[in-house]
């Protein structure tokens, strides 16, 4: 008699994230008795009292909303980034490993139609006889390049193939020429960030790690016999990509994504904590804790924030643990 | 073999080319430009005459200074309803950039003029030190750690030692030197450590102990951080090794474990050390760049960091392209010492 039961810094690590998620979703509406980023000055680095009930920190602004509002910024920055992140990284993963370089043939008429749309999307000069031919020639070549059915049982048409492996292997290289914080770093040195371009920022600079994972991942599912079924009966290969191959491809990273938000997570309070990037009145657990160099001795300052990112990517680690592993049964002795 | 290191060489050059040029091209393609938020820090402390042609007489004398009259790249869209592309050759700012670079210069810094390249050089007296004295001191020390991990598979203390240092894998840079900064350079707390000033002028003995005592809390938070990425992958793949069927053989004719694990499984799980430690190198860097910020060291951490906040793009985009540069290399050099250390991996033809 075996019964299945997680263990219990599961329930702990879900209930502490579940704890964090509703604060930062309720945050508007909870009764908190002072705004994050406005400054109390008559209490400067007052400890915790009846009237701040977790203290001020040097700059006189009051902990508890602090606390809140950066959970605010983990369900407001955070979570979609890596959402973004996981799906692109994902797509361009998967396919990178079930195409390769040489798999995934277009024809050859896409080529002009997408110099067409570019160069009209970029406004590049044009002349209307260049124009004309340029049309006349990419009509002629769709035309040839229709499928028809020739006497060797091949659709014909003449197709190139797009190097799609070498393409996203590149752009993980690229980026990770240079360490996530740095680059975050100097991309996001102008003046302060919108948030959406900060979540987009986020995004770029974590899609290759899990790119890498998938498409590692798809190189050895690609090669099974179920998917070697699913071509041999007729289906379109974008077909067996998506309903066939990714869902076990992607099988690593409900593991994977929460620890790609820790990750997430710990950069964009070190980017608060250094001052880059965003702008001074957005408050995170980070931006609090730069203050307490200020004064060394307000440990409130310290403590509230820093447990709070401390439990919270330590609950993301126990949490991703608790995914790779599968459900464990134990005998019933006791 | 030989065509092979070439082509990676050429491949990291491309790559540390492309991540430069990408931080130069979108640090000048901002809708604000850098000589406006330089003006605009310095509007409130300076008295500018009132009327918009001081001003924009101002914004041109200093964007001529920094350089930002030409324009970006080689074609650009103009302003207003055309949005006509205009081909402007080679006086655009990313041609002299890299005509700078090529030349082995990166340009000026906009805060006080001082040539890059020295900037850097002076910042890596500091860091050099730092980052490589903590890989060695990280390294040593898992290789003890791991040693004794997987001596046994249970017990007390060795499950509190996982648990720390899965903790810790988890925890950011600055959250560990925050903490030992507050611990025991806290004139409130612990004052053991000095965390900031300057020497005592009592002579060069006494400055280098308060420069060793210094560098103290810096290492260790920076130890600490890469210590759980090179010890637990290390544990985990000598408790591999001793499931062998050479080392059951080693146990059986009499060797004790200590020397099993040493002599015969160390030398095998060794390997993928290498890797780690080139994949360590980033955590590294990025580490100095908080861990100097924390405990006011004048390293090129620093430099990047202060750079980036006070938007000083030369200094930010030659920071990129050495850490590109020094990160690429390290990878190549890991592959080279792989082939050197395990013949079979050598690339065939």
């Amino acid at each position: 008699m075996t019964h299945r039961r997680r263990p219990l810094a599961y329930w702990l690590a879900l209930s502490w994230l579940g704890l964090i998620i509703v604060a930062g979703l309720l945050a508007p509406w909870l009764p908190l008795p002072y705004p994050a980023a406005t400054p109390d000055l008559l209490h400067i680095s007052t400890p915790p009292s009846a009237l701040h009930y977790l203290g001020t920190d040097p700059l006189g602004r009051d902990v508890l909303a602090g606390l809140v509002a950066g959970a605010r910024q983990l369900v407001r920055l955070s979570l979609p980034a890596v959402g973004l992140a996981t799906a692109l990284g994902a797509a361009a993963g998967g396919a990178a490993g079930f195409w390769g370089n040489s798999r995934l043939r277009l024809p050859l008429a896409v080529l002009p139609w997408l110099l067409g749309l570019a160069w009209w999307q970029l406004a590049l000069p044009t002349r209307p006889g260049l124009t004309l031919a340029f049309g006349v020639g990419a009509l002629a070549l769709t035309l040839g390049s229709l499928p028809r059915h020739r006497p060797g049982g091949r659709a014909g048409g003449r197709t190139f193939a797009l190097p799609l492996d070498g393409l996203v292997l590149g752009a993980t290289a690229m980026l990770g020429a240079v360490p996530r914080l740095i680059l975050l770093a100097a991309l996001a040195a102008g003046p302060p960030l919108s948030a959406p371009l900060l979540l987009g920022l986020l995004a770029l600079v974590a899609w290759p790690e899990t790119a890498r994972l998938v498409r590692a991942q798809m190189l050895r599912v690609r090669v099974l016999p179920f998917l070697e079924a699913a071509r041999a009966s007729g289906l379109p290969g974008w077909r067996v990509w998506l309903r066939h191959a990714m869902p076990h491809a992607c099988q690593p990273l409900y593991a994977f994504a929460p620890l790609t938000l820790a990750g997430l997570v710990g950069l964009e309070n070190t980017l608060a904590f250094l001052g880059i990037g965003q702008s001074p009145d957005v408050v995170s657990w980070g931006s609090q804790l730069t203050t307490v160099r200020q004064d060394p001795a307000a440990w409130w300052v310290a403590l509230g924030p820093g447990l709070a990112l401390f439990c919270t990517l330590l609950a993301l680690q126990q949490l991703g643990r608790s995914l790779a592993t599968p459900i464990t049964s134990y005998p019933k002795n006791t | 073999m030989r065509w092979w290191l070439l082509a990676r060489l050429g491949r990291a050059v491309l790559a540390a080319w492309g991540i430069a040029s990408l931080v130069f091209l979108g640090s000048r393609l901002l809708p604000v430009s850098p000589e406006q938020l330089s003006l605009r820090e310095t509007d409130d402390l300076t008295y500018l005459p009132d009327g918009t042609q001081t001003l924009a007489a101002a914004q041109l004398a200093s964007r001529q200074r920094l350089g930002l009259a030409e324009p970006v790249f080689y074609w650009t869209r103009l302003p207003g309803p055309t949005n006509q592309w205009q081909w402007h050759g080679p006086h655009n700012q990313y041609h002299h950039w890299l005509g700078q670079l090529l030349r082995g210069s990166l340009g000026t810094s906009y805060r006080d003029g001082q040539p890059v390249t020295r900037l850097l050089a002076q910042a890596l007296i500091v860091s050099v030190p730092l980052a490589g004295g903590a890989a060695v001191l990280a390294t040593g020390l898992a290789l003890g750690l791991a040693l004794y991990l997987a001596r046994a598979a249970r017990g007390k203390r060795r499950a509190g030692l996982r648990a720390a240092l899965a903790a810790l894998q988890m925890t950011p840079v600055f959250l560990v030197s925050l903490a030992l900064l507050l611990l025991f350079a806290n004139p409130d707390l612990l004052n053991l450590m000095p965390a900031a000033g300057r020497a005592p002028a009592a002579g060069p003995l006494a400055a280098a102990g308060y420069w060793a005592a210094r560098a103290v809390l810096p290492l260790l938070s920076l130890v600490l951080v890469v210590l759980p990425e090179l010890t637990l992958p290390l544990a985990a793949a000598l408790r591999y090794e001793l499931s062998a069927g050479y080392a059951t053989t080693a146990r059986a004719k009499g060797l004790p474990l200590r020397r099993v694990l040493r002599q015969h499984a160390l030398p095998n799980a060794i390997l993928p050390l290498f890797t780690i430690l080139t994949e360590l190198l980033p955590t590294l860097v990025a580490g100095t760049v908080v861990v100097e910020v924390v405990f006011a060291l004048p390293g090129s951490g620093r430099l990047l960091a202060e750079a980036a906040a006070t938007h000083d793009y030369p200094v930010v985009v030659g920071g990129v392209l050495l850490v590109a540069a020094v990160r690429l290399l390290g990878l190549v050099l890991a592959d080279v010492l792989y082939f050197v250390v395990d013949p079979r991996l050598r690339p065939t033809a």
